[in-house]
């Protein structure tokens, strides 16, 4: 059965999202995709 | 109040249903390569001075117009707002991995006019190895497989770089480099982007995503950044509208593109989904002997080489595909199963996911219905028969007002490499059918 409880709040969501290792590697993969992009243009 | 995300503890896929999964991963992993390698058929047709952003930009609006639909399409709207009730954070993955498509997309057609295709295409294939240290460090992939598994991928991903290259090599005897520097920055750094775009893919999937939801999130960031990409390279928003009066008649064939890819990248996240990044990446990078073979036999590439070029490409072409045997060949274990599922397990705590939708997700069934391996029917709204009314009305509209080029193209060959990709549709759209009601 699916607990409705278990859906977490926006703000939680976001608490969790930045707290999480994972998120950053390829948040700043993207920033350097951007450097790059910017120098070869 | 706890919720039973926190203690969850995922029960064991039985083995023949794992056996099942790994096998409709095997086969969407080569149906992607087969859609993936086709996708750049259609943009070859286009001969106008169009700004190379504004050809990328346009072939992801034909994505985003095939993301909406297609999901629709297939299992309705509400399957994607029950996911979304689920794992809500999944939304923000899914726009993240959008972002670094649209960026390594963009790069490539930069390492394209500086290095030609041919170069920059096996250098920014290196995302499948990428894809491999990722899958391992951050998903438990390959932990506990074995050696000869270790052997297998880690061998078969390094053939098929090897190959790649061999083929680089041979077809950039057309093509001599204008800015090798830049160019080879820029297809790395594709490489690198893409690698990486799949750790969100994998997020997703380990916490019970369905892929058809995930990828309408993905299409968001993708056609954000690439517009804000064309508006801010391109000049402005008026040399942008310039730019896209200009190119009218090719929207279809661009926008075409954009449809293929969509298909291929479908068979991708499926491929991610049941054998992991690990495998599911090498084999969806078979898609450049499909683009070679495109380029060959319909648009007549690399005509009148030496014999030792032509020796080249074929070496080239049978490592690419000894390599992708390899990882076919190398199942997944139940003891690295069992690793895939702590990770799960780790996944679904963090973000307090419910355990029954995660491990419905993990082996395939109906998470609204985590019990079943048989879907609910999928009810279609006005909405969702709306969307794909509408994208289908552009399509034609798009169609009618195309120009045909004017190309001397292969026909017999084209007519035989379509039916190909025909064949792969049916047969990964069955399996997956079969299998998991494309749960």
């Amino acid at each position: 059965m699916t607990d409705k409880n278990a859906t977490p709040k926006s703000a939680g969501v976001w608490t969790m999202i930045f707290t999480d290792v994972h998120f950053w590697v390829p948040t700043i993969v993207l920033l350097a995709g951007l450097v790059v992009l910017h120098w070869i243009r | 109040m706890e919720s039973s995300a926190a203690k969850m503890i995922l029960p064991s896929i039985e083995s023949a249903r794992l056996r099942k999964l790994q096998l409709v991963g095997i086969v969407c992993g080569f149906g992607a390569g087969a859609w993936l390698g086709a996708a750049e058929a259609p943009t070859k047709l286009v001969k106008l001075g169009v700004s190379p952003l504004v050809v990328s930009l346009l072939m992801v609006v034909g994505v985003f117009l095939a993301r909406w639909s297609l999901p629709a399409l297939i299992r309705g709207t509400g399957q994607v707002r029950a996911d979304i009730r689920q794992a809500p954070h999944l939304i923000v993955w899914g726009i993240l991995a959008g972002c670094l498509w649209a960026v390594a997309n963009t790069l490539t057609i930069f390492a394209i006019r500086d290095i030609g295709l041919s170069i920059a295409f096996p250098l920014w294939n290196i995302n499948s190895l990428l894809g491999i240290f990722w899958g391992y460090l951050l998903f438990n992939e390959l932990r506990d497989a074995g050696k000869i598994r270790w052997l297998t991928v880690l061998g078969g991903a390094l053939l098929m770089f090897a190959g790649a290259t061999l083929l680089a090599v041979a077809s950039s005897a057309q093509s001599p480099a204008e800015h090798p520097l830049r160019g080879i920055f820029a297809a790395l750094g594709a490489g690198v982007l893409w690698g990486t775009m799949y750790v969100p893919y994998r997020k997703a999937y380990l916490t019970g995503m369905n892929p058809l939801s995930f990828i309408a999130f993905f299409t968001i960031g993708e056609l954000g950044t690439m517009l804000t990409l064309a508006v801010a390279y391109g000049g402005g928003p008026d040399a942008l509208f310039h730019q896209l009066e200009l190119a009218k008649p090719v929207l279809f064939w661009l926008m075409l593109g954009g449809f293929v890819w969509v298909i291929g990248d479908l068979f991708q996240q499926y491929a991610a989904k049941y054998i992991g990044i690990s495998r599911g990446i090498p084999l969806s990078n078979t898609n450049q002997l499909w683009g070679l073979l495109w380029g060959i036999l319909v648009f007549g590439e690399l005509r009148g080489l030496s014999t030792s070029l032509y020796a080249q490409v074929i070496g080239g072409s049978l490592l690419m595909a000894a390599g992708a045997g390899a990882i076919a060949l190398s199942s997944v274990t139940g003891k690295e199963h069992a690793r895939w599922k702590q990770a799960a397990d780790r996944e679904g705590q963090r973000y307090k996911v419910d355990a029954g939708y995660v491990e419905a997700g993990l082996s395939g069934n109906d998470s609204t219905n985590p019990g079943s391996q048989v879907s609910i029917q999928s009810a279609r709204t006005w909405l969702d028969w709306l969307l794909v009314i509408a994208a289908t009305t552009i399509f034609i509209s798009l169609a009618v007002l195309a120009r045909a080029p004017n190309m001397a193209l292969n026909w017999p060959a084209l007519a035989a490499l379509a039916a190909a990709m025909l064949i792969f549709l049916f047969a990964c759209g069955i399996a997956l059918w079969k299998t998991t009601r494309f749960n």
